[in-house]
């Protein structure tokens, strides 16, 4: 009898899941496939094929898929690998505390599939839940002061370690990051900074003094661990999050995702001095073979000696800093933003940074088994991304393991040295 | 900035735009002045043409109706600003006319015998160098490459094999003597001339090609495109002989980060004895064959294929063959002008199929290949008065 097993069937999102199939005939070519529907109904999908073992045995911890959305050995490549059907859609959590993302997996003859369509009823089949909290972790409405954003404590009385989350340019919030992170210990603070609730519509400005109030709100907090916080940061937000580690001493370690190291488009204000954006000639971005955005280019060379007033003075920051970078990021040269900062710390005799860089990696470098996102709409426009699946997938896996050590090695006070 | 748009006989928006700066006596020559960004950068005077962006992804643009209508392109100049905000108006605007046909032309709807397709033929009396026309795996019946073909002196007939009027939709086998009616058909033509004629095919459409050439003694002349030289999933009989096909299995299909399917990954081992007697016998072709290839081809590994085919003939002491490859290019080359397709929707498929090419260097094989297909079928199909 045909068996489809995955263990554990309910865990958190980032947790990996053994899948094996029993069974089946000596050698049989089959198919797993995976589908979910997000929140607005948009599915998602995924196939592999494998080939079963004299015994009639798939185990995908240890046996390499021979086609499909990914090929080699992949124990989580059915997730990280899903496409959605409607094209530049993104995958994203919104809802992250009552309910989990219900995946399907199925077991199909390969004979029972035409080019990723079934001709016939799976051989087995069952549903796993990818959860974005762990039991125990609360979600507060955050309405204090001018902030507005959402906490996520882990269970249990702390104090934990204070984390400052912070995506880009799509405003609003997003809250998936902070909450998987509260489910590995830290006090997380998913921040909204504009396109929220009452915050202005648009972004204009960068007003470092609502970022300060959302930093001295968290380690104010009774559950949070001082003296400092961290933040995790992605693009828009990484830019934040070096002005914050520039300015603000509260900041005591920094993790930056395919960030700029200079000000772009909107200038940063900090008890009333302003500091000035560099432009983008909107007009100079490129579009790709498919209609995509691709706004690599636009930014002409922030480190050229004219545009050196933009540059974040990072030397100035006593926080430690983790770079993380794609190097197929098409939004942004993120590699050479990130080797711009450290060029500046190692000019100033300081060695208070580490670089992870990742070949393949795309913009969107969200935590493990995320599926890439290589291009969706943004604000009304269509952005790519880039990122190669397989690439960007371990990437993920590595930077996720490595951003959590890294707060923890400068957020609680006697961690090990992990050197 | 200059923007182009049209909209398709279906209604389909397809669009491009690209920045420049005028001179200091504010003027702005696109055959010198380079386009700073946009749908591409840098000197190309028809970039606006060849860059065109269908504006729901992973359509084609395929020209339906090639007598009677051109397209019409609506050029418009706007400020910079407008570039990601469609709602400003231009600065001043010109609609121009793309016609696939010139005037005198003549169309011919065919439905002889088996055959079903258009015969488009020049102005005047001829008689015309003869060419077939065959397209790939989208069936039906394309027809914009014929007729351009024609308003360049020959006599064309754009040929349907699938899935076009009373042609099976899903064959389970496909005739080469249907090919060969053709062209005995073309050949019989009175405004064509004797006594052999050409095929111009691509995709797909290359299986039928090459066979005619390797079988059929009037094809004196043949060009394929991006194609195949072993018959893919469908078996092709001529008379008693059955050619069976190599299928691409399921698992070497693989999936583009869009989603979107790329079949070139699937290695057929045509070194493989077995394999090579199931390859088409390129060494029985007594015309010339040309191979045009587009090294970026994300559909089929047309180069391997190319190479094979023109190794093979080496190997018999022949030296009928020929390979252009074009860097950067990818699937679909068609005329010039045309936008890249990189991928689009099929019939036959849930998903849309990855064509690939990179948009400026695609658009330089075009413009090149058109060209040299041109002259190609001059060289060996117009008798000099010394043959005559």
């Amino acid at each position: 009898m045909i068996q489809l097993t995955a263990t554990p069937i309910s865990a958190l999102a980032d947790e990996p899941i053994h899948i094996q199939a029993t069974g089946l005939n000596p050698l049989q070519m089959v198919v797993f496939e995976a589908s979910l529907k997000d929140e607005k109904e948009n599915l998602f999908h995924s196939q592999a094929f494998y080939r079963a073992n004299e015994v009639g045995e798939v185990d995908l911890e240890c046996d390499p898929a021979l086609g499909g959305d990914y090929v080699g050995v992949h124990p989580m490549g059915l997730f990280w690998s899903m496409k959605p059907k409607k094209i530049m859609t993104r995958l994203s959590k919104r809802d992250v505390i009552n309910s989990p993302f219900q995946v399907q997996l199925k077991l199909y003859n390969s004979d029972d599939l035409h080019i990723r369509l079934p001709l016939a009823a799976p051989k087995a089949s069952l549903t796993v839940e990818r959860w974005y909290v762990a039991p125990g972790v609360t979600r507060t409405q955050v309405q204090e002061g001018r902030i507005r954003g959402a906490l996520f404590l882990p269970p249990g009385d702390g104090p934990f370690p204070g984390v400052l989350d912070l995506f880009g340019t799509g405003g609003g919030l997003m809250e998936f990051r902070a909450s998987l992170l509260a489910s590995h210990g830290f006090a997380s603070l998913a921040l909204a900074y504009f396109g929220y609730a009452d915050l202005p519509p648009q972004l204009e400005k960068i007003d470092l003094d609502y970022f300060e109030e959302a930093a001295n709100f968290l380690l104010s907090h009774p559950k949070v661990l001082g003296p400092g916080i961290g933040i995790v940061s992605l693009c828009k937000g990484a830019e934040i999050g070096l002005s914050m580690a520039v300015h603000l001493k509260q900041i005591t370690a920094a993790v930056l995702i395919n960030g700029p190291n200079f000000i772009f488009s909107h200038p940063h204000e900090y008890h009333g001095q302003v500091f000035q954006a560099l432009p983008i000639p909107l007009h100079l971005v490129s579009i790709n073979a498919l209609g995509l955005l691709e706004f690599c280019n636009s930014f002409g060379d922030p480190q050229a000696e004219g545009n050196r007033r933009f540059l974040f003075p990072i030397e100035k920051s006593q926080a430690q800093f983790l770079f993380i970078v794609g190097e197929e990021d098409k939004t942004l040269n993120s590699k050479a933003s990130a080797e711009g900062a450290i060029e500046q710390l190692r000019c100033n005799g300081k060695n208070n940074w580490t670089l992870l860089s990742y070949p393949g990696a795309g913009h969107l470098i969200e935590p493990c088994y995320a599926p890439l996102c290589s291009g969706s709409w943004c604000s009304n426009l269509p952005i790519l991304w880039g990122g190669e699946v397989i690439r960007h997938a371990s990437a993920q896996e590595h930077s996720w393991k490595e951003i959590q050590k890294f707060l923890r090695k400068h957020l609680i006070p006697g961690q090990p040295s992990l050197l | 900035m200059f923007k182009a748009s049209l909209k398709d006989e279906r209604g389909n928006l397809f669009q491009s735009r690209a920045v420049y700066r005028a001179n200091s006596a504010g003027e702005v020559d696109l055959e010198q002045d380079p386009s700073l960004g946009g749908d591409y950068a840098g000197v190309h005077p028809m970039g606006l043409f060849w860059s065109l962006k269908p504006e729901k992804t992973f359509l084609r643009l395929i020209k339906r109706d090639v007598m009677n209508r051109p397209f019409q392109v609506t050029l418009g100049l706007y400020d910079s600003a407008s570039f990601l905000d469609d709602s400003r108006q231009p600065r001043a605007s010109q609609i121009v006319e793309r016609w696939f046909s010139c005037p005198g032309m003549q169309r011919v709807p065919i439905s002889e015998g088996r055959l079903r397709g258009a015969l488009f033929l020049p102005p005047g009396e001829g008689p015309f160098p003869g060419v077939i026309d065959l397209f790939g795996g989208i069936g039906g019946l394309v027809e914009f490459r014929a007729s351009l073909l024609a308003t360049h002196g020959f006599a064309v007939l754009a040929l349907a094999y699938f899935a076009y009027d009373d042609l099976p939709k899903y064959p389970m086998e496909f005739d080469l003597e249907y090919f060969e009616e053709a062209a005995n058909f073309l050949l019989a033509h009175s405004k064509v001339q004797k006594p052999g004629i050409g095929v111009l095919s691509a995709s797909k459409g290359t299986e039928f090609g090459l066979a005619m050439a390797s079988y059929l003694k009037q094809v004196v002349a043949t060009i394929c495109v991006n194609g195949p030289v072993t018959i893919s999933t469908i078996p092709l009989r001529y008379k008693d002989l059955v050619m069976k096909p190599f299928g691409v299995p399921a698992e070497g299909v693989h999936v583009h980060p869009t989603g979107g399917l790329i079949f070139r990954h699937h290695e057929t081992n045509l070194q493989e004895e077995q394999n090579q007697q199931r390859a088409l016998p390129v060494e029985k072709a007594q015309g010339h064959i040309l191979f045009i290839i587009g090294e970026n081809d994300e559909c089929v590994n047309s180069r391997r294929h190319a190479e094979y085919a023109v190794d093979r003939l080496k190997r018999h002491g022949k030296n009928n063959g020929r390979i252009l490859l074009y860097p950067g290019a990818g699937h679909l080359l068609e005329p010039p002008y045309g936008p890249l397709c990189f991928a689009s929707w099929n019939l036959s498929f849930p998903s849309p199929l990855v064509w690939g090419g990179d948009t400026i260097l695609h658009a330089a094989a075009q413009e090149h290949s058109w060209g040299e297909i041109q002259k190609f079928f001059r060289q060996h199909l117009v008798l000099s008065r010394s043959q005559l």
